[in-house]
């Protein structure tokens, strides 16, 4: 499989010095769910804003299926589809005639066109209110419409720029069900941006982790994790010898004390481990009290190397956060 | 892939389907006429008015007046064509434009389209309501099918010009208020520095030089100039044809501007 998207130094000043995207090297595979994680003003819907050539870059290139996002806008625009962090759709139009329109914006023919849409409905389960006013829709319906809008003309590439923002849990775990039927189904590669964690971990086959402007690291979502090196087994005893007694099982990364009578053990795989502590304890007659396994997420990666926590939002974002928020509820 | 029609389809769904703005749209010529027609018949005053030069040879006011109301209803809702692109900026129907690959100037002209589109129905309605009421329109000289073709070309013209203007300015405006701001000064002064509603024998003398220049006033006297004499002599026509040249002159400069400014400078 190719790469269908490349950045090379890929670059947005804005106002002479303030770089939103700072030298941007990323490689995105054909048939990817490529997730964009940062905390909010890292730089990632200014980088989709780029590659969706909706903005000019300030320097360096990018090849979006093939095709120059400066010199070849528009060719790029024909062969993606885009799901914009806002709400698009327009509120006086029903659902079917957002669609239809934006085929129109795409030449796709008429008929071709009626077809695709009512697979589209189909694939999101909104067949049934296609023909009402986008305003008597509630704020999942939306989202779900922006989603097809971005494949009316039967994209290569899907971005989606935060698809889940100001949903509520529940709404969010569905949105990510037809997120993976899309890519199932429709076969489109998909670039993801979030700064939900969640997110990413469920949906993505690869994330680059972006901070002021800039990858900090890529990989799979497990392999990220298990940079971390393991995942820890908390045990606590009964008596703090049993505790000391634990630290010398083999096999295990490191044992650590941690609170009375409790000992943290890290092991690269708990799956794997478990079993062994488990038989450790016994063999030893170690009288445990409790037992817990964790294993990294996303957060402490995010942690690990951007050095901060990403629930920690700036007010500007929380504004347009609950605008999106309210304008959903409507 | 220039989304005009898609875009200007979508801005007349959106009208014929709200009432309010529809039926407004569709009462207000008859306010106008009435309210124009003898709010300002400044002929009551003056006896004898009726064939001489304030009335330029019309038999009352409302005959005189059709061409001045028809062309400042078009002028009022041609100046609100720029409010949907910054709602469209606002409500997020525009990111989704730019990020089509559609001409970006196909967003703008389709509001300056459908916004003379919507015209159309109230400049008939206004001639109709105006022939309905007591002492109205009367074509004492008869009224040809060039007549009908000249009121439309000025209708026509002056609603995309005014329309463009009011969408240039709006391309980058990011709040709704200073458009409601700039439509508030200027459209009395554009009304009333016009012969819009006086002939220029009624207006002080600087106020009627200004008035030449405004295309309020060669849309207005043109259609007036064939309601009140039907059909014209070679010099009338003359006469005419420069008004409505001047008219489509302005409209093409704008056209080309409009088209160029919105490929360049539409933003999110």
């Amino acid at each position: 499989m190719g790469d269908i998207i490349i950045t090379r130094d890929l670059t947005k000043v804005y106002h002479g010095h303030i770089k939103a995207v700072d030298n941007l090297n990323i490689n995105i595979g054909e048939g990817e769910i490529y997730g964009l994680l940062g905390p909010n003003g890292a730089g990632k819907t200014t980088t989709i804003n780029m590659l969706t050539t909706r903005i000019a870059s300030s320097s360096g290139t990018a090849t979006v299926n093939g095709y120059d996002i400066n010199k070849e806008s528009l060719k790029v625009r024909k062969t993606i589809g885009v799901v914009p962090q806002d709400l698009t759709a327009d509120e006086d139009l029903t659902g079917r005639e957002n669609l239809t329109m934006v085929s129109q914006f795409y030449d796709v023919p008429k008929q071709e066109a009626r077809e695709r849409i009512e697979n589209l409905l189909k694939l999101v389960d909104m067949t049934e209110p296609a023909d009402r006013y986008v305003k008597t829709y509630s704020g999942g319906m939306r989202k779900r419409l922006e989603l097809i809008v971005g494949l009316v003309h039967n994209p290569k590439i899907l971005f989606l720029d935060e698809p889940t923002l100001g949903l509520d849990i529940q709404t969010r775990s569905q949105m990510w069900e037809y997120v993976r039927q899309i890519q199932k189904e429709l076969d489109v590669t998909i670039i993801l941006t979030s700064h939900y964690l969640e997110e990413i971990d469920a949906l993505a086959d690869r994330v680059s982790i972006i901070d002021h402007g800039k990858v900090l690291v890529t990989g799979s979502p497990q392999e990220l994790k298990s940079s971390l090196n393991g995942d820890i087994i908390t045990i606590t005893f009964r008596e703090q010898n049993e505790a000391d007694a634990m630290k010398n099982i083999p096999g295990v990364l490191e044992v650590t004390d941690s609170g009375p009578n409790t000992v943290r053990v890290k092991v690269s795989n708990a799956d794997e481990s478990l079993p062994d502590v488990i038989n450790f304890i016994s063999t030893n007659k170690l009288s445990t009290m409790k037992l817990t396994v964790q294993k990294p997420s996303l957060d402490e990666v995010f942690l690990e190397y951007t050095g901060k926590d990403i629930r920690v939002e700036d007010p500007g974002d929380a504004r347009k956060m609950m605008m999106n928020m309210r304008r959903l509820r409507q | 892939m220039s989304g005009l029609i898609p875009l200007t389809v979508r801005e007349l769904k959106k009208w014929y389907r709200n009432p309010i703005f529809f039926i407004t749209g569709l009462l207000q010529p008859f306010f106008w006429i009435a309210l124009f027609g003898s709010a300002f018949d400044i002929t009551k005053f003056l006896p004898n008015a009726s064939g001489s030069l304030i009335l330029q040879g019309a038999p009352n006011y409302i005959t005189y007046i059709v061409g001045g109301v028809l062309t400042t209803s078009s002028l009022f809702t041609a100046m609100f064509a720029g409010t949907n692109i910054i709602f469209d900026r606002r409500l997020g129907p525009m990111g989704r434009f730019l990020s089509s690959p559609i001409r970006r100037s196909s967003i703008v002209f389709s509001k300056i389209i459908s916004s003379t589109i919507r015209i159309l129905p109230q400049a008939l309605i206004l001639i109709v309501a105006a022939l309905l009421i007591p002492n109205g329109l009367k074509f004492i000289h008869g009224f040809t099918i060039l007549d009908v073709l000249v009121i439309l070309a000025a209708i026509t013209l002056v609603s995309f010009i005014f329309s463009s203007i009011f969408s240039v300015i709006a391309i980058r405006m990011t709040n709704m208020n200073s458009i409601f701001g700039i439509v508030n000064l200027v459209n009395l002064p554009l009304l009333f520095v016009s012969y819009a509603m006086f002939s220029p024998v009624m207006m002080a003398t600087w106020l009627s030089n200004v008035a030449k220049y405004n295309p309020v006033s060669w849309s207005a006297e043109a259609m007036r100039m064939v309601i009140i004499n039907g059909s014209l002599t070679g010099s009338q026509w003359y006469q005419v044809g420069t008004w409505l040249g001047a008219l489509a002159v302005l409209a093409l400069g704008l056209l080309l501007l409009t088209a160029y400014l919105s490929e360049k400078e539409i933003r999110d």
